[in-house]
């Protein structure tokens, strides 16, 4: 079995009467000739490194050796902790956890590569909230990530997944979008309410450049992973509400290829635009390539 | 169809920052820790375009002396690997240069290590996602895949024969 699109994605799961993160499974059973524990396993395994990033970075308020970034995960938990947070519990957690990863990664712990490192805040940070504020095992977790990949798959053979590539819709755009679709599925949803909230999540983040501060991972990419998440929140509850995206998800994939490919050099990655071009954004590359020198 | 398991949609486990500066990097490394049988006594490396550029900020330097240790790429020690290779008794030296005339890609690194009797030239790009290519072997051009999850030991008795046969 081979998955090329949404539209098959959809029928697949009729067909076969299965979720998204079944086919996933069926379908990489299939390719490797791995049998599906094996694979369950494996993919477990992702998920426990995922928390053991979510926890190491709650706890750790140093910074990155860059120094321009680390300490926002204990500010976002201490606050969120006092049940006071505007987004609720679920946004809330989310925010935090995924911070805790985002942060992680830049102090360069180990982390889980969703689809890239640049984007790895997103899934954990909606997977251990749903965890935590609705009870989900860790088992339903594992089959998050499966209904996550087969997702990421579809658009990552159908457009990018890289900021280089395509801007950080691609990247950050990509892991929210599948994270909108992975939280309706473990909500119930059908797979079409959930590749239908995969398409409301990337249209919001159509067009986003990677603009990254110094060509580093850490501004704006961490911040981004942490409302990446408030997105993903939002546009499940759209689709569970049967809320439809005009454009179909396929296009929407297609739309965001088209937009990355028309961008700019200077705003994919290069660290030549945006954000990296402003007035802070080049004294802190000045001041780090000082460090540098006096090596 | 580049992608083609659920593992390259989540995955690898990496240390951060970034899976084409860090992650791919430990991977050349590492292949040439396998290719001279060890840690090296002594390795010279040229980081070229953007390694020269960001080595800094997403830990290439780390990440690459990681490999050369023979860590692998989830190794939470290649945060500290400059301590270790100085434990280890491994020399190093780095040089920076603006872009890389035998392989045209931003992230390249060329390696001279050194190990007993073994000198090895090794060139090296990180290609996104994790993925890197070993370009060159001592000067002789070659197109070696590397996945973070690749068996590196067999792929590199592999090319060994077949550039000692080529070479003989």
């Amino acid at each position: 079995m081979e998955i090329q699109s949404m539209t098959e994605l959809i029928e697949a799961c009729q067909r076969e009467q299965k979720t998204i993160g079944e086919i996933m499974l069926m379908m990489e059973a299939e390719k490797s000739g791995k049998d599906e524990e094996t694979i369950i396993h494996m993919m477990e395994e992702r998920l426990i490194k995922m928390k053991e990033a979510v926890d190491s970075g709650t706890a750790d308020a140093s910074a990155a050796p860059s120094g321009i970034s680390g300490g926002d995960a204990v500010k976002m938990s201490n606050y969120i902790s006092q049940g006071k947070a505007l987004s609720g519990s679920y946004i809330g957690d989310a925010m935090t956890f995924s911070m805790a990863t985002s942060e992680s990664n830049a102090r360069m712990g180990v982390i889980v590569a969703t689809p890239t490192a640049g984007a790895a805040g997103i899934l954990p940070g909606v997977l251990f909230s749903l965890h935590k504020n609705d009870g989900y095992a860790y088992k339903d977790l594992v089959m998050g990530l499966f209904t996550a990949s087969m997702l990421g798959y579809v658009i990552a053979n159908r457009s990018f997944i890289s900021g280089a590539a395509g801007g950080c819709q691609a990247e950050v755009g990509s892991a929210t979008a599948m994270a909108a679709g992975t939280i309706v599925e473990l909500k119930g949803g059908t797979p079409a309410q959930a590749v239908n909230a995969t398409a409301l999540a990337m249209k919001s983040l159509l067009g986003l450049v990677c603009d990254p501060v110094a060509g580093l991972v850490e501004v704006p990419c961490i911040k981004r992973n942490v409302i990446g998440t408030s997105i993903a929140f939002s546009a499940a509850d759209l689709s569970l509400a049967g809320v439809e995206s005009r454009i179909p998800c396929d296009e929407v994939i297609e739309a965001m290829y088209r937009v990355g490919k028309e961008m700019p050099r200077t705003l994919k990655e290069t660290a030549l635009g945006g954000l990296a071009t402003t007035e802070t954004g080049k004294r802190v590359k000045d001041q780090l390539s000082c460090r540098k020198k006096n090596l | 169809m580049e992608f083609q398991s659920c593992f390259d949609i989540i995955g690898p486990i990496m240390v951060g920052p970034s899976s084409s500066h860090t992650a791919g990097v430990v991977s050349i490394g590492k292949f040439i820790h396998e290719w001279i049988g060890g840690c090296p006594e002594k390795a010279d490396i040229v980081f070229y375009d953007s390694f020269a550029e960001t080595y800094q900020g997403h830990g290439t330097d780390k990440a690459l002396l990681g490999g050369l240790l023979g860590m692998d790429t989830d190794d939470s020690r290649i945060k500290h690997s400059l301590e270790w290779a100085k434990e280890s008794g491994m020399q190093y030296e780095f040089d920076f240069e603006d872009s890389c005339i035998q392989f045209d890609h931003p992230n390249t690194t060329i390696v001279t290590a050194k190990r007993g009797g073994c000198t090895v030239k090794v060139g090296g790009a990180s290609i996104g996602g994790g993925l890197s290519k070993i370009f060159m072997i001592n000067d002789e051009m070659v197109d070696i895949r590397l996945s973070t999850d690749e068996d590196l030991a067999a792929l590199v008795k592999q090319y060994h024969q077949e550039l000692t046969i080529n070479q003989k």
